[in-house]
Parts: structure tokens; sequence; C-alpha cells
């Protein structure tokens, strides 16, 4: 079988081809197309298809990690949408949860204020309502003002429309027949519903939810169907498949349809890659680490697998979004963060970063400000002939002024403040790991840290001191490892649904029936993508919590019915996952069901566990050179003899012991004193603590 | 001419620098932690939906480390002043801090803010050396006081009517808890089930603060840990006091007036007057109440001069002053509190004397905070906004078979327009910033129908920019039930500034549909029928400067967003719009004056 993954980041389109029978494997870099990307991805493809001899017809599958309607969120560059809304609700995407994001400050701005989704002239409501606890239907809507409201919309130039009704996560009926109405009478709009995007509780964020898909919906629509048509029009039959924010993939209508859903595509595609590195070591615990020039990205994967975010805690460009999303962390930290000393004299790295353009002062492109791959050139540990396998000229006289003069007002040592900019920018990023582990329970002793990204083998093992994680893993294409991670997963569809029972009210018989029509929905899904029912498999689980508590623990169900003696089961479990999480439980307690999900997961075809390469047979063949680096050793900053070596060239089951440095094309490892390397099997380079 | 700017530097060694940076993130994220803790852990709505809780790690001296920064300020302000108040006690009453104690707080007159905001505070040791302490904060829905409830006790005549007071009770003694204390207390207080989970989430909060804290020290060294703390503290002075030198030298003076009790017969009871003199001299500013209306001595509108007055003030000029959209990230510390100093003087409604109620401080200390920015406008007027909207929170409550149910909801209110920008809409202001618990929560769990939630419409004050919009909220009752209201503003509009117009007021009114009556801003437990709907209107910001200068694109767009009327843009602000919602620009201009 043969596949196709293409990474669109900012900078690069990254393209990976596997044949899955023949163990082979080939990638290509390039720059990214703009304003189209998909011209980009056709010709980066076809490229890459006639170089490995593969005719366009032969590929089955595409999968596609994107940034299109992440871009068109951060860029607040979406459709002009209307809203159609509960008589009394106007402006619930508007006051929010009436809090201001900043605590201190009088001069800062509201995202949804400033630049809301819907602007409230489009913002129309219409008579209905549905109540809890049952969704029955208080007021009955008014279809003659549903469709005249329609009008209204269609002549203000409107090309998205949301129906967010309240209590519609009970009771969709009315929202159903408002986007039937829509149909009849704007049937070009871009339609969708608060229920459809996702039936959870909490009125603002669902609507705000489904404000962002309408925004998004024509833009990626566009997107998505001439992307295909495109593939398909260069011979390209595979299904295109996007990555989602769940970790997943689905079928380019899906998204077409669902844009929310792609969000987090390209974050995600990393978070896997890191986790299919990790699997292949066999380790369970992993921190994914991918850090480019400006951010860190950091993902957590456990033995229940990628740690998804709480429907609380995502938002994207200061919006909530309630859609399950993969827990990615984004910090602003990376090669070319910037050390400073600011006005009250603290010594800061970052989150201002010199980006590729002009670039750490090393680059010679007119940067003047200490970045921190200047404080690795200034330590010896990026070299002049092997930096990004030579192709990119650096200078490092540049680098030396740009960190002299800031240690001149700092009154340091130039080496020492070469030294303290990594340390700081170590720290930062060890307690936004911290942040995302301690407080959730995980002991980041207990996990490895997978690094790459073209900055992440840098600063790595820097970092894995700071949180006395006993080992740090680099793949053998740091760069590409997104690429990878979209050949690595399933299609995925979440579906939830709010159902507020207690543990005390007998709640097995409505369990069950509701987790029966779940899986209904979402086999049925799956069968419309083409998938075979012997390739289809549900994962189940509750969002739960005590009675009378605002945030749920997701507990995982096993496949069957519910009846008294597996709730008491599952009972038991959230205890004791409240125990774990925040170190106490209440037993006596009555425990709330706040919904249920169900996950619908359609097997892809697997990339192979081993790849054919090519390694020479002994450790002196990928030795370049002595040099001298600095580091610290037992408090002291010390230059020590370094050796540097062609990181592809190391045989699997050679150990270098630090201070070394590793180069290839993508990235350099840096070896600290104290830590050893040693290439895997998988090829997989493996740093841990010298004994 | 620049002043100078006074030495703050004390410890900054050289290495001391990286090292800082490194402890400062590893307190913060403690601090964060316990707040996490906290809110998932906790049962009412006012902790984990409206956030109303505070979690500080301090050092032995009582100064604060590190604040959790998923909080309100005014829970997280008032930390150290709890622990110095717990000190105190202790010291009165020839107490120590044992090993293993947990130590509940909540006196107004011994650093607390008001009597609802119960600290539970861990002293941590290092062996038998004490390091400091861990503490979480948080409203609490029912402290016993008269009626249902811990806002809108609007009727307390001392303090002892306003609920229980906790004046340094270890509620765990050296490990062992104290059992009895807690019988006392759940046979007290009503919906206790609830309260007490909440005291004991915020029990646990503050434990995994202590365990935290102690490994950082063991890892770091205290000496190092504390130097650190004492750098940090250093910056954040340092950058406050960069920032009070520059503006210029001088008194800048303003009033501002609290509702208070609209129907009572005592005149001394209403429109208490709050006046402000904020002096600027080099890097230090002094901030003097003098002037201010006598304390009340039966009402609760009284406000702990540690507890609220001293942390209105440091709020908001910290707010002003080190604003965090135009300013870094300053570590929220002690050391922000160095260049500030604060005098009210004793028995006046900013510095009341026990047992003077002070339940319903609320209000009147967001007055204080508005009171002293509009003071400041005069020295720093592209850093401030028009006068704000202040808040109202309403306890609502009922009997279901004998067992309490309270709820607690705060509404919200808005900013005045400022420099360059509109108000902001529907938002806590100033010193509060908690969140609204979502309707489809709050009727899934409460006999309660929220009818309506929207802005209002062509209320906020006229200027070049223009004043923040309010809410209007209507809560109908489902069963029978009593509301208590604490809010402000009916009979003060929020000022406007430089040539900008006030703002509107706010209102508070029984059944807007019919019979219906107009209701003060502060009630005492109302008795409500199935029904019956309670309406509340917040007050809308002022406007900042002339409206005529206002952008006619930006009045056309107001317009057709239903922000301001075509009348309004007419009148105010001089802009004439058609029918078709387009401006006539020959007309405007005529108008405006220029064409």
């Amino acid at each position: 079988m043969i596949l196709i993954g293409v990474d669109v980041g900012g900078t690069f389109t990254d393209i990976i081809l596997a044949d899955t029978e023949k163990r082979k494997l080939a990638i290509h870099k390039l720059p990214t197309t703009a304003p189209d990307p998909s011209e980009g991805v056709l010709s980066g493809i076809l490229g890459l298809c006639s170089r490995e001899g593969v005719l366009p017809e032969q590929v089955d599958y595409l999968f596609h990690g994107t940034t299109v309607a992440t871009n068109a969120m951060l860029e607040h560059k979406g459709a002009r949408t209307g809203m159609i809304t509960t008589e009394g609700y106007r402006d619930i995407i508007h006051i929010g949860r009436h809090q201001r994001p900043q605590n201190y400050s009088i001069m800062q701005d509201i995202p949804w204020q400033v630049q809301p989704l819907v602007q409230r002239r489009h913002r129309k409501t219409v008579s209905e309502r549905i109540a809890p606890p049952q969704g029955k239907i208080l007021v009955p809507l008014n279809e003659s003002e549903v469709r005249a409201r329609i009008r209204e919309l269609k002549a203000e130039g409107v090309e998205a429309i949301a129906v967010c009704f309240l209590f519609s996560y009970l009771n969709a009926e009315h929202e159903k027949r408002a986007c039937e109405l829509v149909k009849e009478e704007f049937p070009e709009a871009f339609i969708t519903s608060s229920a459809e995007v996702s039936p959870q509780f909490r009125e603002f964020e669902r609507f705000t939810t489904a404000c962002m898909n309408a925004f998004l919906g024509p833009k990626v629509k566009r997107f998505v169907l001439g992307l295909s048509e495109r593939l398909e029009g260069a011979g390209l039959k595979g299904d295109v498949h996007i990555m989602t924010s769940n970790g997943g993939v689905a079928t380019a209508r899906t998204i077409a349809e669902k844009p929310v859903y792609a969000l987090l595509s390209g974050l995600a595609a990393g978070v896997l890659g890191g986790e299919w590195v990790g699997r292949r070591t066999r380790r369970e615990n992993l921190i994914t680490f991918d850090v480019g020039g400006t951010s860190a990205d950091i993902g957590i994967v456990t033995s229940r697998g990628i740690t998804e975010a709480s429907s609380r805690d995502t938002q994207i460009a200061g919006f909530p979004v309630m859609v399950p999303m993969i827990d990615v962390h984004t910090i602003g930290a990376g090669g070319g963060s910037i050390a400073y000393v600011d006005a009250g004299g603290a010594f800061r790295v970052g989150p201002r970063s010199a980006g590729s353009v002009p670039g750490p002062a090393c680059y010679g492109k007119g940067g003047e400000e200490p970045t921190v791959t200047d404080a690795n050139v200034v330590l010896g540990r990026l070299d002049k002939e092997h930096f990004l396998g030579g192709e990119m000229p650096i200078y490092p006289e540049k680098a030396f002024d740009a960190v002299a003069r800031l240690a001149e007002r700092l009154g340091f040592e130039t080496y020492e403040t070469a030294e303290g900019i990594c340390t700081i920018l170590a720290s930062n990023m060890a307690n936004a790991i911290r942040s995302r582990t301690v407080q959730k329970g995980h002991d980041p002793r207990q996990f490895s840290l997978i690094a790459f990204g073209g900055a992440g083998p840098m600063s790595a093992v820097d970092v894995a001191y700071h949180l006395k994680m006993p080992e740090v893993i680099v793949p053998v294409y740091p760069g590409i490892t997104s690429a990878f991670g979209l050949l690595t997963t399933d299609l995925k569809y979440d579906l939830v649904k709010t159902e507020l029972l207690i543990s005390t009210g007998k709640p097995a018989a409505k369990l069950s029936q509701d987790m029966r029509e779940l899986e209904a929905a979402v086999r049925e899904q799956l069968l419309k993508d083409g998938l075979p029912e012997t390739r289809i498999r549900f994962l189940r689980s509750l969002d739960l919590r005590y009675l009378g508590q605002g945030y749920e623990l997701r507990i995982a169900i096993a496949e069957g019915g519910f009846d008294d003696d597996s709730c008491e089961g599952v009972w038991a479990e959230f205890h004791n996952r409240h125990r774990a999480e925040y170190d106490h439980c209440f037993p006596k307690n009555p425990i709330e069901v706040v919904s249920l999900r169900v996950t619908g997961l359609g097997m892809m075809p697997r990339l192979p566990d081993d790849f054919d390469r090519n390694p020479v047979a002994k450790l002196e063949d990928a030795w370049l050179k002595t040099g001298e680096t600095h580091f610290r050793v037992k408090g002291i900053l010390q230059k020590l003899r370094t050796e540097f070596f062609d990181r592809m060239r190391i045989p699997p089951g050679a150990t270098i012991p630090g201070p070394a440095v590793l180069f290839q094309k993508d990235t350099t490892t840096v070896l600290p004193p104290m830590w050893c390397a040693r290439v895997d099997q998988s090829g997989s380079l493996m740093i841990s603590r010298s004994s | 001419m620049s002043k100078a700017t006074s030495p703050a530097s004390k410890t900054r060694g050289k290495i001391d620098s990286i090292a800082a940076q490194v402890i400062w993130g590893a307190l913060e994220n403690i601090a964060i932690e316990m707040g996490h803790k906290l809110t998932r852990m906790s049962y009412s709505s006012i902790i984990r939906e409206s956030e109303d809780f505070g979690a500080a790690l301090l050092d032995p001296d009582c100064h604060q480390l590190c604040e959790s920064v998923f909080s309100t300020p005014l829970q997280l302000g008032p930390i150290p002043g709890y622990v110095r108040g717990i000190k105190r006690v202790f010291e009165e009453q020839g107490e120590e801090f044992r090993p293993g104690d947990v130590i509940m707080h909540n006196s107004p007159y011994y650093g607390a803010s008001h009597g609802p905001d119960i600290a539970f505070c861990v002293p941590v040791f290092d062996g038998s050396k004490l390091i400091g302490f861990s503490v979480t904060t948080a409203h609490h829905l029912d402290i016993g006081a008269l009626v249902p409830g811990s806002c809108g006790i609007v009727d307390a005549v001392d303090a002892y009517a306003e609920g229980l007071q906790f004046k340094g009770i270890k509620v765990y003694d050296r490990g062992t808890k104290n059992e009895q204390m807690w019988r006392l207390i759940a046979d007290n207080i009503r919906a206790s089930e609830m309260v007490i989970g909440d005291m004991e989430a915020q029990i646990s909060a503050s434990r995994t603060g202590a365990e935290r804290y102690l490994e950082l020290v063991r890892e770091h060294g205290l000496e190092a840990v504390l130097a650190a703390s004492e750098y940090l503290m250093d910056y954040s002075e340092t950058m406050l006091r960069r920032e009070i030198a520059r503006l210029p030298d001088g008194t800048y003076r303003a009033e501002g007036f609290v509702d208070g009790f609209e129907n009572d017969p005592d005149p001394a009871k209403r429109d208490l007057k709050i006046v402000v003199s904020a002096k600027v001299e080099g890097s230090d500013i002094y901030v003097d109440f003098t002037g201010s209306s006598p304390q009340i001595p039966d009402r609760p509108v009284n406000m702990p001069f540690e507890g609220t007055v001293a942390i209105a003030v440091y709020l908001v000029l910290r707010s002003i002053l080190l604003d965090t959209e135009t300013h870094e990230y300053i570590p929220q510390n002690s050391g922000l509190t160095r260049p500030i100093h604060i005098h009210a003087p004793l028995g006046s409604i900013c510095n009341p004397t026990f047992p003077a109620p002070t339940i319903a401080r609320f209000c009147p200390g967001n007055i204080v905070a508005s009171t002293l920015m509009h003071a400041l406008s005069q020295a720093a007027p592209r850093q401030v906004s028009a006068g704000i909207g202040n808040l109202k929170v309403v306890a609502y409550s009922g009997l279901v078979q004998g067992s309490y149910w309270v709820y607690m909801d705060i509404t919200e209110g808005s900013y005045g327009g400022r420099f360059g920008k509109d108000g902001l809409d529907c938002v806590d202001t100033l010193y509060a910033n908690t969140r609204n618990n979502p309707i489809e929560d709050i009727e899934s769990h409460y006999p309660l129908r929220v009818q309506r939630y929207e802005m209002r419409e062509d209320a906020g004050g006229a200027g070049t920019w223009r004043g923040g919009a309010g809410s209007i909220r209507e809560v109908m009752f489902l069963s029978p039930g009593n509301a208590s209201v604490e809010g402000d503003g009916h009979l003060h509009a929020p000022w406007g500034l430089f040539g900008g117009k006030q703002g509107s007021c706010g209102d508070l009114v029984l059944n807007p549909q019919s019979n219906v009556r107009k209701l003060p801003a502060m009630i005492s437990n109302l008795s409500l029928r199935p029904g019956d709907i309670l309406k509340t209107v917040s007050p809308c910001g002022g406007g900042y400067g002339d409206p005529v200068k206002r952008d006619p694109i930006a009045v056309m767009n107001d317009v057709l967003d239903g922000f301001v009327s075509r009348e309004t843009a007419l009148r105010d602000y001089k802009v004439v719009i058609t029918d078709q919602i387009t401006i006539d620009e020959d007309a405007t201009n005529e108008l405006r004056g220029r064409g």
C-alpha cells in the first residue's frame, strides 16, 4: 500500500511517502506556497512520486495536516456570518463568561467583543425555548419568524449561518427545523447548528463553537474541496483525509462541514509523530516536545493514549472551542527566542522571537539581538561547517557580539551569559511541561521526552535535567516527525451527548440506551466513509463529577451495556481517578453523569515498524572532529574537549558519552557531560544519564 | 526632567538573575496548581464557575511570593493580610504555629476581606523550622448569617449578625482534625454539605501547595528561595516605582459616591462619600481618604481597611501603572505594595472600628478603586477608563424538604471609554474578576429560569470612545424562595471623562412585565412566589473625550449593531444617520460645524 502524508507549516511543506509492502520511505521538504498552499502540495507530491517511481494513481491514501482553519482564526479572516438564536439571549457570545481575560489591565481587549465571530447586527432572535431537565418545549419555534430572519440575513450579505438555541443539547428539534428552513430560504449559505457541532451544556462555549464553525466554513470548504479536486485532476485517486484536532483523521467532506474539527490539525500531527517514535522504542509514558524557531508544542502520552484537553480548557485565538482536542500546550520558546534585559533589570528569554527574518544574529541577516541559537554558537555547540547540513551559512562572530552586548548590560561574562540564556529557556520549557504533568497527577520522572523539530534536540537534555526525567529520545528525522504522525492514525469521530444523570437514580438503562444510539450514529458515519464493518472499533467513556462539582473526569467504559453491577464498577473507578488527580475522594457522595462519549475508529493501514536504512558499521566513520564547548559541571562553567559526530552515520548499538554534539541535516543534538547517547534498532537516539 | 528612582537592589547577586527566573517559574506553577485543584474539587458554583477564590504562598514574614493567576484579584490581594491577622491572634492568645496545623480565618478586623471569604492557612515547616505559609481563600455560600446566603446580608447590624467569626481557629491541630469544631460549623451554617465540601477542597489545595513549596525549598535551599523571592519583590517594586516616577509630582483629588440605602429614613445611610487624594512624590504615592463618610455603625457597607480598601488601592494602581496589556508580565507580589502608602481616618467608612458590620463592603470597595482611578486620570490620562459600572451580587435561596438551596449570582458591570478604545461591555470591573454561571447549569440545578440575558442598548456614555454596555438579566422563581441583593449604581451614574458624557444608572425591578415594582440596590431576603421575576440592570460606563470627535463611521456601526440609537447619534454625536443606516455626510458636517 502507498501512503502519503503532507504537513503544511508556515515555512515548509513536508511530504512523506511510505510503501508499506516494500518497507520504503521517502521524504521531501519544500517551501510552503502562498497564498494557495495547495499548489506546493500538488507539485511536491508529483515531484516525490516521480522521484520514487510511483505513479500518482498508485497512491492509496493521502493524509493532510493543514493550518488553513487555524490561520483563519488567528488572523480573524473568515466569512461574514449570521446567527439565529433564542429570543432574550442575543448577546450570549458577546457577554461570554463576563470575565476579563487579564486581571490587571485597563487597556485590554476582549477577543469576542472587538472581533466578534458574528457582529451584533447579524445576530437575530426568534421565539422558541427548550427547558431542562428533559428538553421539553416551553415555547414552540415560530417558523415564520425564522424565515423572516433568514431573509434579513440573506439581504445583509452573510455567507454562513449558525443556529444556536438554549438547551439544544437536550432536544435539537428546533435547531434542526431552523436549519431546514435555512436550506429552503437560503440554500447557498453555509449552515451549522450548535447541537450538531457540540451537543454539550454551557451556552457561551457551545454557541461560540457553532459560530466559529460557520465563520470558518466557506473558506475551509473551498480549500479542502479545491485540494481534493486538484489532486484528482492530477491523477491522484486515493482518498484525501484531513488530520483533526482529536488526533484522528476525517474525510475531506466531513471537514468541509465541520472545519472546527481541524483547528489543531497541524499540532496534533506532531504529537502523533512523537507518540509513534516513542512506541517503537517501547516506552509508555511520553512527553512530546516539538520545538521550532518561535514556539515549543508539548503533548502528553500515557498508557491511556494521547491526553485530551478538558472541554473547558480548549481555545483558539482567545475564543473557547468546545470540540475534542488533544492536549497540546504551546509556549513562546524556541531557537529564535530573544534574550534581553527588561526595564526592571530582569534577564529574560522569549516569548519574542527573531523568527526566520531577520533570524538569530549568527544568520547575518540583520538580527542584532542575541537568541538561543546564538547562545549555542557562543558555547561551541553549533558549528559553522555542519549547521543544517552546511547549507545555511552562520557567522559565529555576530553571535559573540550580540551575546557580549547583553553580557555587558547584565554585568556577566560572555560565556556565563550564553549559558544563562540556555538555562532560562530550559527552565521556561520545564515549567510549561510541569504545568501539564504535575498539576494533573503525572510525575515527569516516569516519562521519556521525545524531542524533535529543528530546535528540540538542542535544549531537550537541559529540560530533562530540570524535570529530573531519565531519558530523551530523538527520532531519526526530527524535522519531519509531524508528517510521520499523519501516517500513524485512524479515522476518528467523537460523538458526545450531555445527559445529566445521578448515580443514586438507577441510571443503567438510560445509559445503555444512550450509548447504543451514539454508537449507531458513529457507525453510520464510518460506513458512509466507506469503512467495512471489520475495520470499525469503538471507545466509550463517561464524563463524571460529584454532584455539585463543575469539572468532570473522563472514565473509560468497557464494551457492552450497563447494569447495576457495571455501574458500581464505573463509580469505583471514578473515586480512584478523583483521588489520583486531586489526592482526595468523597466515596459517600453521589456522582453525576454529565456526558457520554463514543469514539468511532476506522482502522487505517499501518506504517511498518522498520524501514531499510544503510548505517555504516563503525562509530569512527561517523566521527567528524574534536572541538571545544562550554558546559556547566558541578556549578562551574568549564571549557571541555568535545567530540562531534554525523548522527545519520552512527551505527545501532554504539554508545557516545557526553559532552558531544551530533549533527544532522534537520537539527543538532546537544549531549552535555554526565549524559550518554545510544542509537537503538529503530534508529532513534536514546539519551540517558551516564551511570 | 526625570526623577530619581529609589534604589531597590539589595540582594542582586550575579547568579541570582538566572536562578531567580528559575525559582520564580516554579513558584508560580505551585500557586496555579493550588488554584487548579481548588476549582476542580469544589462544589459551589461561586468557586468552580465564578472563580471567586485565591491561592498564594507566603514567606515566614507574610510577604507574598506568588499567586494563582487564574482567580480573582479581590481574593488574591488580601492573603498576606489574613496571615498577618492570624499571627496577631496567635500573639494575643499565646498560640503557636506547629507542623500539621490547618488554620481557618475570616475576621475582617484581623486582616480578612470580609466574613464569607474564609482562608485556610497551612504553615510550612522544614523539620521544626517555619519556612512559609500556603494559603487559599474562597467565598463561601453561607456562614450562618441572619438570612440565607452570604451576600446581600444588608441588614446586619454588627459583626455578630454577619455569621460565624473565625479568628485563627486550628481546624487541624498538629495533624489531628478538630471534630467538634467541624460539627459546630455544620450545625450553624446553611447548605452545610456543600460549604464543607468546598472547605475540604481548600484544605486539600493548601496542603498541596505546602508540599510543593517544601520540595522547592529542599531542592534549592531556603536561602536561595528567599533570596530569589526578595529579588522578585525588588524587581516588581522597581517596575512600579519607575511608572510612578513618570507621573508628574502633585496631589490629585476626586470624589465618588456609593448609593448606600436609598430608602432608609436616615440620610446618613445614603450617598456615602468617598474622598481620595493621591499625592505623587518621586517614586512614591500617598493615598489619603480623609473626608470620606463616617462609618455606618449598624449597616454592613463599612470596608475593612487592610482587607478591602488597601487591596482596592493596590489593585487599581497596578492595573493602571503596570497594565499587563501594555507592560511585560510583572510578578504580583508584596514588592508592589512598597511604594504605596495609604491612610484612612479611623472610624470612617474606609477604616471602621469593631464591631461595625462589613459583610456588604464589595460595592463600596469598587467605588474606592474607581474614585482613585478618577483622581489619577489627571496624571495618567491615557492609562485610565472613564467611570465604571458597578456590580450586583444576588443570593437566591429556598427551602426544599427542610434543606436549604443557595445560589449566588454576580451580575457584571461595564467599563468606561478609554484612550483609543471603547469601554468593555458586560464584565466584572476593577478589583473583581469572577465568571458568570452558564444558564444551562443554573436551570439544571436550581428552581430558577433565566429568562433573559442581553446587553443594554443606547446606554453607554457618549464619547470619542464610548462607555461599555451593561447587561439586563431576568431570573424567574419556579418555586417559592427568597432573594437578597447588594448592589450599587442606581443613584450615581459612572462619570464621563475629558468631555465624554456620563454613563447610565443601573436598576432592579420586580416583575418587569406586570405589577412592576422598582427596588433599591440593597435588598434583604425578599420573599418571592413561583413566577416572580427579578430583573437586574447593570450600569453602563462613562464616555471618554468629546462625542463630536467620534469617527462617524464608528457611530454608524454602533447604530447598525444597536449599541446607539439614531436619536443619540444625532443628539450626542452630531452624526446624521439616514433611514438606510448610512451617514448623511453633508448634514453631519454641517451639524459638526465644518463643511
